[in-house]
């Protein structure tokens, strides 16, 4: 069964890099619209070009105009660490590392029932067992490993992207700001004053057998009932939940780790949505951003370290 | 005139040969143009003339390097390099690894541990002089990765004061180490209740020389303590404190009264294992390999 894997896997990294590939699987034959790469490419290409040199191009890539909203990432939360600025101010950053980020569908605006096209991208790559048909049909027409987590993206039509196209952590620059999703730790069963922040009852002073209750559920006879959605003891987290306006400090081109400011949801090797924030106070800072997203095939020759302006870089000689 | 220096190969044990070097000698003494072909082997031969003359290669010459400190030749990794047992991804942890190195190439972070008296220099934007100077005992190190921390603690005009320090800080200056030595304990936050004589440490005290190699003084000070009450238990089995002089201070009945609180099973609990030795040689290799910077590794 390994061998499998590693064959189905190698078939993927063929795709990647362009080498010379056998398609070979157990069973159904692999019906991909991918073509089999018969030729040895000298440079890492990762999608098929040709496609992008024609003239009725069905997927051209535009230059960004205010009002566009382009992908995101899915990435996954490893840990956080301090971070200083150049005035020696101390922040601290939770690392997320972009693993086999793909796009694997595109859904046009009639298809999506929107106002905006979508683009369903997958984060890390998973075993093909154990996985219904239905969900690795998927990732088959897209030429592309079955991956972990699949999330949409709303995407202005002018930053779609072909299915296929692997996302890299340089699609975000230092100075951006992000907003993150992801799964809350689940805390279980818990009570109201964890769950709500409610403030109790006293410790002592002739409370019988009252600490940690929620008290009285709303007023009296005249709607002589408790109103829908009051707050009562419950399952707390495992739900999604988005922080807004993070800074990206710094990003690996390397590892393809971006440094995103403070705290993130979700516990560690976690699944989380990276994408623009729509914070108005910071659209300015997300201008003339790398659109549709960062091909690595391009000329651009990026460092593998991306440093935000203020931030303090430890090969520096004492700065300050 | 032909150089009257023989190659060492042909000289075998043979006084004869000597003779004959001597006679020439006394001949060519008379003609001071030639005492410049003498060479000094030769002058040397003539003067032991006992066996075969052994090849005795010039003196090196030894360079001091007095300004910077000689280079620690203990096998030291600081404990914050040692990642904590926790389901991270190790590339994490060899991201921030990259970081300190980095850092450690440009400030010198001596080897130093619980016990040592160190000298911290931080830039202060708020100090005339630009850089804040603070000397005291090293308490307690905490944290692993670029977070990594250590208290220092002294008395100053009677006022006990502890500052934490942050080693990767850019803030740091320098950091150094006035008297290398390690104590009974891995943590001496006891020293709060300990009479204030055994935390206080001159400012102007002057670095004492300390050995680089072999095994770090253990210094078997062992320290009296203010009354009871303490702002912890000390005397409690969890502590595991080697450095008090309970005798002085408490009865036996209450060390007995202590014991209570002893969990003889932690030793044997497998959950707490962590075996670092093979991650310890790893990245043992890796800090050495990567960091050649201002003093020592």
């Amino acid at each position: 069964m390994t061998a499998l894997t590693c064959r189905f896997i190698k078939l993927a990294d063929g795709l990647l890099r362009g080498a010379p590939v056998t398609v070979c699987r157990a069973g159904a034959a692999l019906q991909s619209r991918a073509p089999v790469i018969q030729c040895i490419r000298t440079h890492r290409t990762n999608t098929w070009w040709d496609e992008h040199l024609t003239e009725d191009n069905p997927w051209p890539r535009h230059e960004w105009v205010e009002g566009s909203r382009r992908v995101g990432l899915v990435a996954v939360k490893l840990g956080m660490m301090p971070v200083w600025t150049k005035s020696g101010e101390r922040h601290v950053v939770t690392m997320l590392q972009v693993q086999d980020c793909h796009v694997v569908k595109h859904l046009s605006k009639e298809e999506y029932e929107g106002h905006t096209a979508a683009l369903i991208v997958g984060g890390k790559n998973v075993s093909p067992f154990h996985r219904p048909e239905g969900y690795l049909e998927v990732f088959r027409n897209a030429g592309v490993p079955p991956k972990q987590k699949l999330t949409t993206f709303c995407v202005s039509d002018n930053a779609i992207i072909k299915p296929g196209t692997p996302l890299y952590a340089a699609h975000f620059r230092p100075g951006q700001y992000v907003d993150v999703t992801a799964k809350t730790i689940g805390k279980g069963f818990q009570g109201v004053m964890k769950r709500w922040g409610f403030k109790g009852q006293p410790a002592s002073h002739g409370q019988t057998k009252t600490h940690r209750r929620p008290g009285s559920l709303g007023p009296g006879g005249d709607p002589a009932k408790v109103f829908k959605g009051k707050k009562m003891p419950g399952r707390m987290g495992n739900i999604y939940d988005t922080t807004h306006g993070l800074k990206v400090w710094r990003v690996n081109t390397k590892y393809n780790i971006l440094y995103v400011n403070g705290s993130v949801p979700g516990h560690r090797n976690c699944l989380v949505k990276v994408r623009d924030s729509i914070l108005p106070t910071r659209l300015e800072n997300n201008k003339n951003p790398p659109f549709p997203t960062f091909f690595a095939d391009g000329d651009e020759e990026i460092p593998e370290d991306l440093y935000d302006q203020d931030m303090f870089q430890f090969g520096e000689p004492m700065a300050e | 005139m032909f150089l009257v220096h023989t190659p060492l190969s042909n000289m075998a044990a043979c006084t004869s040969r000597v003779r004959e070097m001597m006679g020439l000698l006394r001949i060519l003494r008379h003609f001071p143009q030639n005492e410049r072909l003498l060479s000094t082997s030769i002058l040397r031969h003539a003067a032991a003339s006992d066996g075969p003359p052994k090849f005795t290669p010039p003196t090196k010459p030894v360079i001091i390097d007095k300004t910077q400190k000689e280079a620690s030749l203990r096998r030291f990794l600081s404990p914050e390099f040692i990642p904590p047992r926790q389901r991270t991804n190790p590339v994490k942890f060899s991201v921030e690894r990259k970081d300190m190195i980095q850092r450690r190439k440009v400030l010198n972070i001596p080897e130093f541990y619980v016990g040592s008296i160190l000298a911290v220099a931080m830039t202060d934007p708020h100090v005339n002089g630009n850089l804040n100077r603070f000397v005291g005992i090293c308490i307690q190190r905490s944290g692993k990765g670029l977070g990594a921390t250590f208290i220092l603690r002294n008395v100053v005009d009677g006022q006990g004061v502890e500052i934490c320090y942050e080693l990767y800080n850019p803030r740091m200056r320098k950091i150094e180490v006035l008297k290398l030595e390690k104590r009974l304990d891995d943590n001496l936050m006891y020293l709060r209740d300990a009479l204030p004589e055994y935390s206080s440490f001159n400012f102007d005290m002057q670095p004492v020389h300390y050995e680089i190699t072999g095994d770090v003084p253990v210094s078997p000070l062992k320290v009296k303590m203010k009354p009871k009450p303490w702002s912890k238990r000390w005397e409690r089995p969890k502590f595991n404190i080697k450095g008090i002089r309970f005798d002085l201070c408490l009865t036996l009945e209450m060390m007995e009264h202590a014991q209570k609180w002893a969990e003889p099973w932690r030793p044997y609990d497998m959950l707490k294992e962590y075996d670092t030795f093979s991650l310890e040689e790893q990245i043992f290799k890796e800090v050495q390999g990567k960091s050649q910077n201002v003093n020592s590794p």
